[in-house]
């Protein structure tokens, strides 16, 4: 089965002709109705997904449980990385042995990062052409476009520098169209701020029915609207490409969406400013959280910061971070979007929280403390790689810890979730794909099993060999992992079923991405979803 | 750093001409744990592990009109331009040079491309003076914008430009001599005319062509509820709203291309307001000024003739300097993941290393390509062959100069021309593409044929790069090292080829950018090379860094390479295949000698793609 490729905005024609694939569910209500419901508090919470993605593998060796298969008790997790996480063991699922796409030099050779990230979410080649984007829509599009409240784009976020770099970039709304993250918290908070209920009103410049009417800032609102509509409307009347009227149409649902505030009170008893203050989300906070200026970008070969960018970067990684996830579970209460990509990019000193590294993420991976791979260990590496993972561990268990603190329905955010941890790569230095460490909490809405580890390859795989090297100087081995080789659509397929994405049939979905072994061009050859994931 | 820092030109500095990146980390020893294949621990069950060893071209291709390789995928503008039916790329002998007799082709391009981040900071400064935001930590505008994308707006871009919109709107009603760029006249209570001028005047500049009724009358039905949409309904309130409205409207945000005028031949003319616009974001990354939209009121914008003069009028502004500058950390990889900025030697080995020097040498590089572009008649061959150079205190001494003569800022110098011929012999080349301990041939040569003669050298093959420096007594130069090093089979083509040989002979400067003419073992040094200049023709020989710059200079790949990175550079697609005939008919004139830089630039307004555009697929 090959992709779905389509623009945008195509879905209803694409739906009568086409099966197999994730697709919408059919004859979907006009974009306004859809919001009009998104704005209500569902009969039961929606389901969500939300990837946190960290850059440069990790040791597998420290990351891993013992344990394979099977029940997980908090002992398990003990003197791993997931160690802080074992309060939520009961809420977690270990999938073990799966591979992601497009493994340097078995499916292209162009650069094992671009093809990690270019084709992480997308299980397609990435373009030949210089900026090297993946050649397929990626799966937090798809999703969105099925679940999304509004047909709202995945709302995609990052700490450190804003960046269109195939190195920074996963998410991707076409073939060859990269979907950059944003990495303003104060760019997110005036999304969240026209929604939320401030006291009898909701904030920014919109406004609902109980709004006071003698506000002029809802009348310049729906000013605003009109003028902008008879703006774009001319555009629309033009004989332009179908990219640019997608673009011209994409930007008139947003008028409608966005404009229209929310109306109801069940939704506005849980979207509200209480619900923004136990997220610790003030004017002040969001303030502090966000940058000051320009903020030192990664670089491969390490960054190029100035004293104001590496502060802003250090802001950005610290409580840029944490008001990033602060924000996620404000936009999950009010409901604005249920598909979210949080990353964090790997090309940057850590030089924060007690951190004081004076290598750059990605040359620690490689053990070189530079981009070259291979030949002699850096100094104390090992520890220096530990010291970064653990610091990520921590920022994930604040992840779970934050959604776990916000009830909906008869549990919590985490609960009606999938909120995976994905790694670029499992090892840093060999670059692999199998045996990624991936980890899932919340069940997403009792879909999905949890407390469990589910080795999906059916024998033992093992911890990898990430410390077989630079104990003590020395040169660098193979540090990469044999086996888990199990394709990731797979468990991509089952996220899409959890969050209740449906076949264009109406049945649950059973294939995502252009290939499923080595190359491209052999297809999906291992349709469906993993059983063994789901709740029994 | 930042202009015109888009998806595009980031992304193409990466590889336009040279899809093999020389500093994105290589294979991983295991991608799938192919560095020793068959090894069994790392290799991915039922992966092929290792099969590709020696075969990490084949994907890597589609760089310059290599031959017959590289076709186009149609209609998707990439990079592999040069095969192109028609578009003239194709190239003769598999030599990577394209053939002037060609037919030039537009591409059709986006009619309504978004202001990237940078050009609305730009656009907003030039319009109402505004450029840091005093209501939000005083960032640039943009830093609140969305990531410049290229797709459909999202709910959260559209907040955003609300957003600051609204902040913008406020910062210049709060302070009187801003308010003056957007409102020219005083509006009494009850009139409207002060108002309704504002809008047919700020609006011929926000939109950058003259309103229509329909949208003059738009923005009348905002005075008309102004009473409503502001808090007293006051005249300057009401003005607020009406700046707003303007900052939040596609037309604005959006560098809209819609006149839909035939030439007679297929395509469309246009209008000389959308001239001006394209002038202005291409040669200033800004909104038109003044003598443009006086020009494109005129009609006086349709001619090639008219637009030339026009573009040599922009030249003189300062504000094409920042472009040309942007232009080349683009065509050098400044502002890429390169090596640039990243010089840093062992103090061990290297007593004198001073870490100030870092940000000065790369400063060092760009004033001289600014001072070579904007010198009057200055032509490519200037930039490998001129002997300024500018030094601070701190970098002086790495030129053999008194430090104590020097302040702080860079200082224009002239250097001895027979060892310091143009910028591959400053300190910001040698340092920056050098490693901790030594000169590193490789990273020298790889940049000078790839990035500066436009050679297409595929990626390396897995594993290749950690092959280990080989160390024993014979081996008592770096040369001999490096040379031992790239002898393997899946090494040597593209090393000895290509590759070492320019980085030999520039081993004429150690990893701090001095002189030598020894190793630091006492070992002379050989910095003779055979030089291929232009794939697949016979290669020059040289004996050291003055006769690599000449040939350099004299190369027409490397000419070709520049115009190409100029084409994409300007017309913000890289590598587009329908442009190569542009760059082969632009290269030529670029050879036929005495074309100074200015003239290529202004050159890029002259043709057809710039003129006309594309009818929608």
């Amino acid at each position: 089965m090959t992709p779905t490729k389509r623009p945008p905005m195509q879905r209803r024609i694409f739906l009568k002709g086409v099966a197999g694939a994730c697709l919408a569910a059919p004859f979907l209500s006009s974009v306004h109705e859809q919001w009009a419901k998104a704005q209500s508090v569902p009969a039961t919470p929606p389901k969500r997904l939300v990837i946190f993605y960290t850059h440069n593998g990790t040791l597998t060796t420290r990351w891993f449980p013992s344990k394979e298969d099977g029940a997980l008790a908090a002992s398990d997790l003990t003197g791993t990385y997931l160690e802080p996480l074992s309060p939520y063991v009961n809420k977690l699922l270990l999938p073990r042995g799966f591979r992601s796409m497009n493994s340097y030099a078995v499916g292209q050779s162009i650069d094992p990062h671009d093809q990690a990230c270019g084709s992480k979410l997308t299980c397609a080649y990435i373009s030949t052409e210089s900026n090297r984007y993946a050649t397929a829509e990626s799966l937090d599009h798809t999703i969105a476009k099925q679940i999304n409240p509004g047909d709202k784009t995945p709302l995609v976020l990052s700490v450190g520098a804003p960046s269109t770099l195939i190195k920074e970039v996963i998410s991707f709304s076409a073939p060859n169209t990269a979907f950059p993250s944003n990495v303003n918290p104060s760019s997110v908070y005036k999304l969240l701020t026209g929604v939320v209920m401030q006291g009898g009103s909701t904030g920014g410049s919109t406004g609902g029915t109980s709004m006071t009417p003698a506000d002029y800032h809802v009348a310049r609102g729906k000013s605003a609207i009109d003028l902008v509509t008879d703006d774009l409307q001319t555009y629309k009347r033009l004989n332009m490409s179908k990219a640019d009227q997608d673009r011209i149409d994409a930007w008139l649902s947003l008028l409608r969406d966005t404009e229209t505030g929310m109306t109801d009170p069940a939704m506005q008893a849980v979207c509200n400013a209480a619900t923004q203050a136990t997220l610790g989300i003030t004017d002040a906070a969001v303030t502090a959280a966000s940058p000051t200026g320009s903020i030192t970008a990664g670089n491969v070969l390490g960054p190029k910061g100035t004293a104001d960018g590496d502060a802003n970067l250090a802001t950005s990684f610290t409580k840029g971070g944490d008001m990033m996830m602060n924000l996620m579970a404000l936009a999950m209460t009010c409901d604005v979007n249920r598909t979210f990509v949080f990353l964090y990019p790997g090309y940057v000193i850590y030089k924060w929280d007690g951190l004081m590294m004076t290598k750059e993420h990605h040359g620690l991976s490689h053990r070189t403390g530079d981009f070259t791979v291979g030949g002699n260990c850096y100094a104390g590496v090992i520890d220096m790689i530990a010291q970064i993972d653990t610091w990520l561990a921590g920022k994930f268990t604040r992840l779970v810890q934050t959604f776990d603190s916000m009830p909906e329905g008869d549990g919590t955010l985490l609960d009606n979730t999938a909120t995976m941890w994905l790694p670029e790569l499992s090892d840093g230095a060999a670059h692999n794909l199998n045996n990624l460490p991936i980890l899932i909490a919340g069940s997403c809405g009792g879909y999905l099993k949890t407390g469990a580890a589910v080795n999906v390859e059916g024998k033992t795989i093992g911890k990898g060999n990430s410390e077989s090297s630079c104990q003590n100087g020395g040169t660098i081995g193979n540090t990469g992992s044999s086996g888990g080789n199990q394709p990731i659509n797979k468990l991509y397929v089952t996220l899409m079923n959890a969050v209740g994405c449906k076949a264009a049939d109406g049945g649950p979905v059973t294939t995502f991405g252009v290939f499923d072994g080595n190359k491209d061009t052999d297809g999906i050859k291992n349709p469906g979803e993993v059983m063994a994931l789901k709740a029994s | 750093m930042a202009m015109w820092r888009s998806a595009v030109f980031v992304a193409a500095a990466f590889g336009v001409g040279c899809t093999a990146d020389i500093q994105s980390p290589p294979a991983g020893m295991g991608a799938s744990g192919n560095a020793t294949p068959g090894s069994g621990a790392g290799t991915n069950t039922g992966s092929g592990a290792g099969s590709s060893v020696g075969g990490g071209a084949t994907s890597a291709s589609g760089g310059n009109g290599s031959g017959s390789g590289g076709t186009s995928s149609p209609g998707s503008g990439g990079s592999s331009g040069g095969t192109t039916p028609g578009a003239g790329g194709s190239s003769s002998g598999g030599t990577g040079m394209l053939n002037p007799n060609c037919t030039p082709q537009i591409e059709a391009t986006s009619q309504i491309p978004r202001l990237l981040n940078a050009q609305y900071d730009r656009t907003i400064r030039d319009l109402l003076g505004v450029t840091n935001l005093t209501a939000a930590n005083g960032v640039v505008p943009s830093t609140l914008l969305a990531t410049d994308l290229t797709s459909g707006m999202t709910d959260l871009a559209w907040a955003n430009y609300k957003d600051v919109a609204d902040k913008i709107a406020t910062q210049v009603f709060a302070d009187p001599k801003l308010t003056a760029n957007f409102i020219k006249c005083t509006p009494a209570a009850g009139d409207t005319t002060c108002l309704h001028q504002t809008i047919i005047d700020f609006g011929r500049l926000a939109f950058r062509r003259p309103l229509t009724t329909d949208e003059v009358a738009r923005f009348d039905k905002v005075i008309a509820a102004g009473a409503t949409i502001t808090p007293t309904g006051a005249p300057m309130e009401v003005a607020q709203a009406l700046l707003y409205m303007f900052l939040i409207s596609p037309t604005f945000i959006q560098r809209a291309e819609t006149t839909a005028v035939s030439d007679g031949a297929g395509h469309f003319t246009l209008s000389s307001a959308e001239i001006a616009q394209r002038l202005s974001y291409m040669l200033w990354g800004t909104t038109p000024d003044a003598a443009l939209n006086q020009a494109a009121d005129q009609n006086m914008l349709q001619t090639p003739q008219q637009i030339a003069a026009q573009a040599a009028r922009m030249l003189q502004d300062p504000k094409a300097r920042d472009m040309v500058s942007a232009f080349h950390q683009h065509y050098l990889l400044m502002d890429s993941e390169s090596h640039w900025a990243t010089a840093n030697r062992d103090p061990a080995t290297f007593p004198n290393w001073n870490p100030a020097v870092v940000g000065p040498i790369d400063d060092e590089t760009l004033k001289f390509f600014d001072a070579i572009t904007f010198t009057a008649g200055s032509t490519f061959k200037d930039f490998l062959t001129s002997p300024i150079a500018f030094v601070n205190k701190d970098t002086a001494p790495l030129y053999g100069l008194d430090g104590s003569k020097y302040g702080a800022d860079l200082t224009e110098v002239s250097l001895d021309a027979t060892q310091r011929p143009g910028f591959l012999t400053r300190l910001g080349f040698l340092m920056n593409f050098a490693s901790l301990t030594r000169t590193n041939p490789i990273y020298r040569g790889a940049f000078i044929s790839k990035q500066i003669l436009g050679i297409d050298i595929p990626a390396p093959p897995a594993g290749a790069t950690q092959t280990a420096l080989p160390d024993s007594p014979d081996l008592d130069t770096n040369r001999k090292q490096v040379d031992a090093q790239t002898s393997g089979d899946s090494c040597k083509s593209c090393h000895h080829g290509y590759i070492n040989p320019p980085g030999f002979a520039m081993e004429a400067f150690d990893a701090m950018g001095a002189w030598r003419t020894t190793e630091s073992n006492g070992v002379p040094l050989d910095t003779t090379a055979d030089i291929t200049v232009v794939d697949g023709q016979p290669t020059v020989h040289v004996n050291g860094p003055a006769d690599l710059m000449a040939a350099i200079a004299s190369s027409p790949g490397a000419l070709q390479q520049y115009v190409k990175q100029w084409v994409g550079y300007a017309y913000q697609r890289p590598g587009d295949a329908a442009d190569q005939c542009d760059v082969a008919q632009l290269s030529a004139k670029m050879a036929g000698g005495n074309y100074a830089i200015l003239n290529l630039i202004a050159d890029l307004t002259q043709t057809q793609s710039f003129r006309l555009r594309e009818v929608s697929p």
